[in-house]
C-alpha cells in the first residue's frame, strides 16, 4: 500500500502543527538545477545543489539540528518561492531569516554574517571579506568559510571573488557562480 | 544508578525521520490495513506521529523498523478500543483468524496488560496466524528469537490467568 501524496502531506502538516518537526525541507526546480531547501524555526538552514546528494545533506541536518526532519512543500513554500523568483529574476532580494547553526566555527559564521552585507550586483575579494570579518590576511580561511557555506545563494558566497581576477571557485561549480553574477549584473555575459 | 549501562548518544546517529517514512510508510500502511481495514491511513498517521514524538529519545539507529511496527500495533489496539468504547465495531471484517470482532475484543482485553512486545508477538502469532519466519521479519529478529518471544509471551499470559 504505497503512501499517497495526500497522506504524506497530511502527516507532514500534522507533525508541523503539533510542533514535532525540527527541520522541514523540500525541493525547488530552478534555472540552475533542482535545489534542496531546508529550514528550522530560526530560518533557512540549508540550500543544497543536486550534486550534494539528498541523503548526505539530510543526515548532516539530522545529526546537528535534530533528527525530526520532515518533508513539507507547504512549510517551505515561502523560502522556496523566494529562491525560485530570485533565480528567475522576478525577485530582487531574498529577505528571509537565516539559521547558520550548521556552520559550527564562530570565525566562519562571522565571515558569512559579514557576507550578507554584500549586496546584489557588488562583489568583494576574499582578502577584503577577511578584513571585514576582523581577520585581515586570513583570505584562505575566508575562502574555506565560503566553500562550506550551508546556505549558498541566500548567503551570497558567489559574490566573493579572487583579487587576481576571474570568478574563482564555488561549491556549486564555477559555471553556476558565473551565472549568478551575470544574473545580478556584476558580470556581463 | 549505573551510568555505565546507559547508551551514550552521539555514537550512532539517527537517520532523518522522513527517511523512515519513505522507507517503511508503505509496509506500515499495509500492516495497519490488516489490523484496522478502512482506518489504516488514520492509524498509520497516528503511529508515525507517536514515533516522531519519541524519536529524539531513541538511543540507537538499529531496529527502527521493528520499533515502528510495535508503535503501529499499539496505535491499532488503541484505535479499536476507542471505537468499541463508543459502541461501534471495527469497520468491515478484519482479515484475521479471529474474524468475530467480539472475540478480537476479548483477545485484546486478555493481552492488554502485557508488555507491548509480548502483545505484538501474540497478535502476530494468534491473530495474524503468521509463521515464526514472518514474525521474525516483522519484529526485526530471527525466527528462533521470534519463537522465544511468543513462548515467553504465552508464559506471561498463562501466569496472569492463574
Amino acid at each position: 500500500m504505497i503512501p499517497t501524496t495526500e497522506w504524506l502531506e497530511q502527516l507532514a502538516d500534522a507533525a508541523i502543527d503539533q510542533g514535532l518537526a525540527e527541520v522541514t525541507y523540500a525541493h525547488v526546480d530552478t534555472p540552475i538545477g533542482r535545489l534542496l531547501v531546508a529550514e528550522s524555526d530560526r530560518g533557512v538552514c540549508r540550500v543544497a545543489f543536486p550534486e550534494e546528494g539528498v541523503d548526505e545533506v539530510l543526515q548532516e541536518i539530522a545529526q546537528h539540528l535534530g533528527p525530526r526532519v520532515v518533508r513539507s512543500d507547504r512549510a517551505t513554500g515561502r523560502i522556496r518561492s523566494l529562491i525560485e523568483g530570485y533565480l528567475l529574476s522576478t525577485t530582487k532580494i531574498i529577505d528571509y531569516p537565516v539559521d547558520l547553526r550548521l556552520m559550527r566555527s564562530p570565525f566562519r559564521r562571522g565571515v558569512l554574517k559579514e557576507l550578507t552585507k554584500v549586496t546584489r550586483g557588488a562583489v568583494v575579494t576574499y582578502g577584503q571579506l577577511a578584513a571585514r570579518a576582523g581577520r585581515p590576511g586570513a583570505a584562505r580561511a575566508t575562502g574555506t568559510a565560503c566553500a562550506l557555506n550551508p546556505v549558498p545563494i541566500v548567503v551570497p558566497c558567489h559574490r566573493v571573488v579572487p583579487s587576481a581576477g576571474g570568478v574563482g571557485s564555488y561549491g556549486g561549480g564555477p559555471e553556476r557562480k558565473r551565472l549568478l553574477l551575470e544574473l545580478e549584473g556584476a558580470l556581463t555575459p | 544508578m549505573n551510568h555505565s549501562a546507559r547508551v551514550v548518544s552521539g555514537t550512532t546517529s539517527l537517520p532523518p525521520f522522513w527517511r523512515l517514512v519513505e522507507l517503511h510508510g508503505d509496509e506500515i500502511l499495509t500492516y495497519a490495513r490488516r489490523l484496522v481495514r478502512d482506518d489504516a491511513e488514520d492509524v498509520a498517521q497516528e503511529a508515525f506521529l507517536r514515533a516522531l514524538r519519541s524519536y529524539p529519545r531513541v538511543t540507537s539507529g538499529d531496529h527502527l523498523r521493528a520499533w515502528l511496527f510495535r508503535i503501529v500495533t499499539t496505535a491499532a489496539f488503541d484505535h479499536s478500543h476507542k471505537r468499541s468504547r463508543h459502541g461501534r465495531m471495527p469497520a468491515g471484517e478484519t482479515q484475521t483468524v479471529v474474524d468475530d470482532p467480539f472475540e478480537l475484543e476479548r483477545f485484546n482485553d486478555l493481552i492488554g496488560g502485557l508488555s507491548v512486545s509480548a502483545q505484538a508477538a501474540l497478535r502476530l502469532r494468534f491473530i495474524d496466524d503468521l509463521g515464526y519466519d514472518d514474525i521474525g521479519k516483522r519484529l526485526g529478529c530471527t525466527s528462533v528469537a521470534a519463537r522465544q518471544r511468543v513462548s515467553t509471551a504465552v508464559r506471561a499470559l498463562r501466569k496472569r490467568l492463574t
